[in-house]
């Protein structure tokens, strides 16, 4: 996931410049002196600066993107593990409520060790065994409302 | 005082205080001495636990988490050659050529004793620091506040990182969500995008939790199936020939445990700062520099005493002021907000008796290491064949449901992932992710502080420069602005007599 610094610095100019832009439609306080907008300001107008040596810097230093590797980033089984991590968190988020922490729980970690190569049955029984413990542990003892959802019963 | 002490030491000898601290040796040791996982990835994902605890046991709970897994990073440095955390890989090397020659347990014991007697040094040092610099704050306005502030953001980019150009630019990402939510001068919601969640600004500890957890995640990804040569210790032989070591260099000891915890006392500086500014100094004072990165026992003696010491000294800033010392004590602090304690020094006065069993938990813990050193030590080898295709996504598990807890939203696990990619791409561009955190947590102080002072002196930037603390801290900020010209000046300066 590495891109250049003169890549990374003109995305820093452009979050500065977004900020900036964000700050347009502040109030001032009284005489005009500058209020809720004085701080995002200043640390857009940095973010930017910064951002711009940064990119000098790398272009100074000749540092370029590796295209191949982005290019190939779909075959990077680093790249596709991550995927499997974030999916699965992102379908936490939206399906918890209705399938239930220990149903999502343990299908996500089942998910993600199947993923890393280990055995299937050490997947289930390990996926099963820890998200059992850890619903008992923050839902019994330390009272955090997770959903049993499927399983209400 | 020593009613405090008392008081303090009644609280400590509880049996659920003590079962606390007993966990949360086992946690720090376990995820110390795992490689890629880091005591502030621990304390962060600690915290959620911390929710459900009184005030004290909170505090104290990562006081003990973060001595045990510092020293236990340093198991891994010596027998497989990874540090376990950031902190031991000042003496990664030398620990490693020593475990090779067959010294694996000279090394390991002068860990565990080091990292106690620097522990100890810190704690001491913050028993007598700590209350005579709290005098000195109650008479600190919102300038004094402001450039302290700004010192310990200009120290967290300009000492604590190797690119100061890349830790500024994290560090502007923090401040800028510490922009988030309502206004503090006229209540205007700023970048909140019409998001309710958002009113109260970014969660610190979802974003913290994110930064630290799920990025450490993501970056395990790939080295899943790592396995090490690992190398085994016979535990019982470990304290060997410690004791004329450490004699032979207790002056390393004494002035690394100096050193260690006046990084700490510095805002913004952690303990593997500590750990590699000992190193570079003992490397300078030695009779065998060469010796330094092939198997010297005294590189480990000074780092490993200072890096503990550290932690102490971290806690200085945060408990005197409310300003981070590392990223361990942000966390900190947001702990102490969250249990409705204001850090500063009117916690001296008002809650004594938790400042000084955040003390005696030092010390406890420091001594607590020495026989948790050893057992850890006996199941090193074990420890390190955790199965990391397993350990991750259990990791990823505890990150999702500690977002969850702290509000019971799932806004905040979205905020979590959000964060861990960010921190993930950040640190595969070699952007540290420390300085987000402490610009999260110091942003509001700097602002509040700024803003409070211009409406009180009339928008008169003077005012910062006239009363004679701020004047002094505000030297100090723009003397360490100035830092990467130092170097250049002292060529030069090395020169100019050789040139005449």
């Amino acid at each position: 996931m590495r891109v250049s610094d003169t890549v990374v610095g003109a995305g820093f100019v452009a979050a500065g410049a977004l900020i900036f832009s964000g700050t347009l439609g502040y109030p001032t306080l009284e005489a005009g002196h500058p209020g809720p907008s004085l701080f995002p300001r200043l640390l857009a107008g940095l973010m930017a600066v910064f951002g711009g040596f940064l990119s000098v810097q790398g272009i100074r230093a000749r540092d370029v993107t590796d295209e191949v590797a982005w290019l190939r980033l779909h075959r990077n089984p680093s790249f596709i593990n991550a995927m499997f991590v974030l999916a699965g968190t992102l379908a936490y988020i939206f399906l918890v409520e209705r399938m239930g922490f220990l149903l999502m729980g343990a299908l996500i970690s089942f998910v993600i060790m199947w993923r890393l190569q280990v055995r299937l049955l050490t997947a289930a029984v390990v996926a099963i065994t820890f998200n059992t413990l850890a619903y008992l542990l923050f839902a019994k003892i330390l009272r955090v409302p997770l959903s049993l959802g499927l399983l209400w019963f | 005082m020593i009613e405090n002490l008392q008081t303090a030491l009644a609280l400590l000898t509880s049996w659920k205080l003590l079962l606390t601290i007993a966990i949360c040796s086992i946690y720090g040791l376990f995820v110390g001495a795992v490689p890629g996982l880091t005591a502030t990835m621990a304390a962060a994902l600690l915290v959620p636990f911390t929710f459900f605890m009184e005030p004290l046991a909170a505090l104290v709970s990562i006081v003990t988490m973060s001595a045990m897994a510092i020293f236990a990073g340093d198991i891994p440095a010596a027998l497989v050659r990874i540090p376990g955390t950031p902190s031991s890989a000042a003496y990664t090397d030398d620990s490693y050529e020593l475990t090779k020659q067959g010294k694996a347990e000279l090394v390991l014991g002068v860990d565990v004793i080091t990292s106690a007697i620097g522990g100890l040094m810190g704690a001491v040092i913050l028993m007598t620091a700590a209350p005579l610099l709290a005098e000195v704050a109650l008479k600190f306005t919102s300038f004094e506040y402001f450039w302290l502030a700004a010192l310990g953001l200009s120290a967290t980019v300009m000492i604590a990182s190797s690119s100061p150009l890349k830790a500024g630019l994290a560090l502007l990402v923090g401040l800028f969500f510490s922009t988030v939510g309502v206004d503090i001068t006229l209540g205007l919601p700023r970048f909140t995008f019409g998001i309710t969640e958002l009113l109260n600004g970014v969660d610190f500890i979802p974003a913290m939790i994110g930064l630290f957890g799920v990025s450490e995640v993501l970056r395990n990804m790939g080295g899943a199936h790592l396995k090490f040569p690992i190398t085994t210790v016979k535990a019982e032989h470990i304290f060997r020939g410690v004791a004329e070591t450490l004699w032979r260099y207790k002056a390393n000891m004494a002035r690394s445990g100096l050193i260690g915890t006046f990084i700490g006392i510095l805002p913004g500086a952690g303990a593997d700062i500590a750990a590699w500014i000992a190193y570079a100094v003992s490397r300078r004072f030695s009779k065998e520099p060469e010796k330094f990165g092939q198997g010297a026992i005294e590189p480990i003696v000074d780092a490993g005493t200072a890096n503990n010491s550290c932690l102490a000294g971290d806690w200085v800033p945060a408990l005197v002021f409310g300003i981070p010392g590392d990223s361990i004590t942000a966390i900190v602090i947001g702990i102490l907000f969250m249990k409705g304690l204001r850090p500063g020094p009117m916690i001296f006065q008002e809650q004594p008796q938790i400042v000084y069993a955040v003390y005696l938990s030092f010390i406890m813990a420091n001594i607590l290491l020495v026989p948790f050193g050893y057992l850890a030590i006996r199941v090193s080898s074990t420890m390190l064949r955790v199965p990391r295709n397993i350990l991750m996504p259990a990791i990823l598990m505890f990150c999702i449901v500690g977002s969850f807890a702290i509000n019971n939203s799932l806004f905040d696990v979205g905020t979590m992932l959000a964060m861990g990619i960010l921190g993930y791409f950040f640190e595969a561009n070699g952007i540290p992710v420390a300085p987000i955190v402490l610009g999260m947590v110091l942003g509001p102080i700097v602002e509040q502080n700024f803003m409070v002072s211009m409406i009180k002196s009339d928008w008169d930037l003077t005012q910062f420069f006239t009363r004679p603390t701020a004047a002094m801290l505000a030297v100090l900020t723009i003397l360490t602005w100035l830092t990467p010209v130092y170097p250049i000046l002292f060529r030069r300066l090395s020169r100019s007599p050789s040139a005449a």
